[in-house]
């Protein structure tokens, strides 16, 4: 089993994230007590938007929303590596 | 190039651009060029829903007990947002039917179209709960001043693009005098005029329905109109995924991932389509504005909405690729949120917290005399 996953977020919180549990990059800004934006937290409006500087992330849920290129939709994705976000 | 209602030609449609290539022939889904659309499909028509089936007779007597400017308020966004599907409950379809070239997309157009006249009809369901006779409030609506500026700015792309397009299937590319006035059609034109379209679709379904969501879920913070708000919070759920349709168009065309002419044409009019945009925006702060002229309501005022129109404007035009126009980086109003989550509005219609949702087909208010001789 792999080590917990470290989450920067804005380049100054640091959180981490059990592999084994799956949650959500949206959760872990959550019960770190940051206000992540969202609407649908199902993926397909696409509000919870978020940069992804570095690091890798697995989709939960299959994603409606155009992903561009640098982003990432905390509602339904997990860290697979350390990342690194910004909202 | 005449519409053709079934193409003889043989065409494979995994070659066509999204827009302006062959007319469709076979509604085929097997195979697919974007196959998002389909799953756009398969998601709108998930959340398939009836008016008729959310009571809203309760919210008569709450109507009664608002004051008069939380009257205007309801009533004139009920007015703004039944333009708005009016013009989406057709628009979709005439003018981007005539000029589609995948299956899957052209499908995605028609359950998009049809779930606005859902929409519709969700409005009349609720005005004549609350209205005798509902005429004054939809005849207003081609009246109203305020109202009309709006349905000027959202018909106006899509008549141009219909127009054109008209002229296009009809007398082919060059230079026509219509009623006196020269019209220069040709393909880049033709293709101009959609993505100028497509731009001010998304704005609409980005934006404007947004001041109106807010009053009505602020209604429901008080346990107001909550028949109503069950209603937007179902209409909510499906303009985000029509959103993320024209994000999605517009992306494609953006990345390259379609008509490399759209993406040249989404460089050159890049500006005119922030501009698109950003109009919008001033348009539907000038509509918080008007709301709240006679007075404001408990819980909202017209800062706070105009702040959660810049809010939600900056994550729009992000999702676009565009920088953040404005300052609003927080949620100025955070329990929108709550109504915005779909899980919400997804909860069998069973379970308690959600009574007056799908009520089903028996009315509240049946009494087991109304039931006369029937074995219980
Ligand atoms: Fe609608
Ligand atoms: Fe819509």
């Amino acid at each position: 089993m792999a080590d917990s996953y470290k989450v920067t977020v804005n380049g100054q919180h640091q959180l981490t994230v059990e592999p084994s549990e799956q949650t959500t990059l949206l959760e872990v800004m959550e019960q770190a007590g940051l206000k992540p934006h969202y609407h649908c937290r199902n993926g397909f409006c696409g509000a919870c938007r978020v940069q992804l500087i570095q690091g890798e992330v697995s989709y939960l849920t299959d994603p409606l929303a155009f992903i561009r290129p640098g982003d990432c939709l905390a509602c339904c994705c997990t860290p697979i590596s350390d990342v690194e976000i910004k909202q | 190039m005449r519409y053709s209602t079934f193409n003889q030609n043989q065409v494979n449609p995994l070659h066509e651009p999204m827009f302006f290539g062959n007319p469709v022939n076979v509604a085929r889904y097997d195979q697919q060029k974007h196959a998002i659309f389909e799953k756009l499909i398969e998601k709108q028509i998930s959340f398939f829903w009836r008016p008729e089936e959310v009571d809203v007779s309760r919210d008569r007597v709450d109507f009664q007990g608002l004051t008069d400017s939380e009257k205007h308020i309801f009533i004139s966004n009920l007015k703004y947002q039944t333009l708005l599907d009016s013009v989406q409950g057709r628009s979709p379809n005439v003018a981007f039917l005539p000029i589609v070239s995948i299956p899957e997309l052209e499908t995605w157009i028609e359950t998009w179209s049809f779930f606005e006249t859902i929409h519709s009809r969700s409005y009349t369901h609720i005005l004549r709960n609350l209205f005798t006779d509902p005429s004054e409030v939809f005849e207003d609506i081609v009246i109203n001043t305020e109202i009309q500026k709006r349905a000027n700015d959202i018909s106006k792309y899509y008549d141009d693009l219909i127009f054109y397009t008209q002229l296009a299937q009809t007398l082919g590319e060059g230079e026509w005098e219509i009623d006196g006035v020269k019209h220069v059609v040709n393909l880049r034109e033709l293709k101009k005029r959609l993505f100028l379209c497509m731009n001010s679709v998304n704005a609409l379904e980005a934006i404007r329905f947004y001041v109106s969501f807010a009053c009505t879920f602020a209604f429901a913070e008080r346990d107001l109109m909550e028949g109503n708000s069950k209603i937007i919070r179902l209409i909510a759920r499906d303009e985000n995924l029509h959103l993320v349709s024209t994000q999605q168009i517009l992306n494609l065309w953006q990345y390259g991932k379609d008509d490399p002419e759209m993406q040249e044409i989404a460089e050159e009019l890049r500006d005119e389509a922030r501009n698109i945009f950003m109009s919008a925006v001033a348009q539907e702060k000038e509509w918080a504005h008007y709301l709240f002229r006679n007075g404001s309501m408990i819980g909202l005022n017209e800062e706070m909405l105009c702040q959660y129109v810049e809010y939600i404007a900056n994550m729009r035009m992000e999702a676009l690729g565009f920088d953040a126009p404005f300052e609003q980086r927080s949620n100025p109003l955070p329990w929108m949120n709550k109504y915005l989550v779909s899980d919400n509005v997804q909860v069998a219609p069973q379970e308690a917290e959600i009574t007056s949702y799908l009520v089903g087909q028996i009315d509240s208010e049946v009494s087991v005399a109304d039931l006369g001789d029937f074995e219980l």
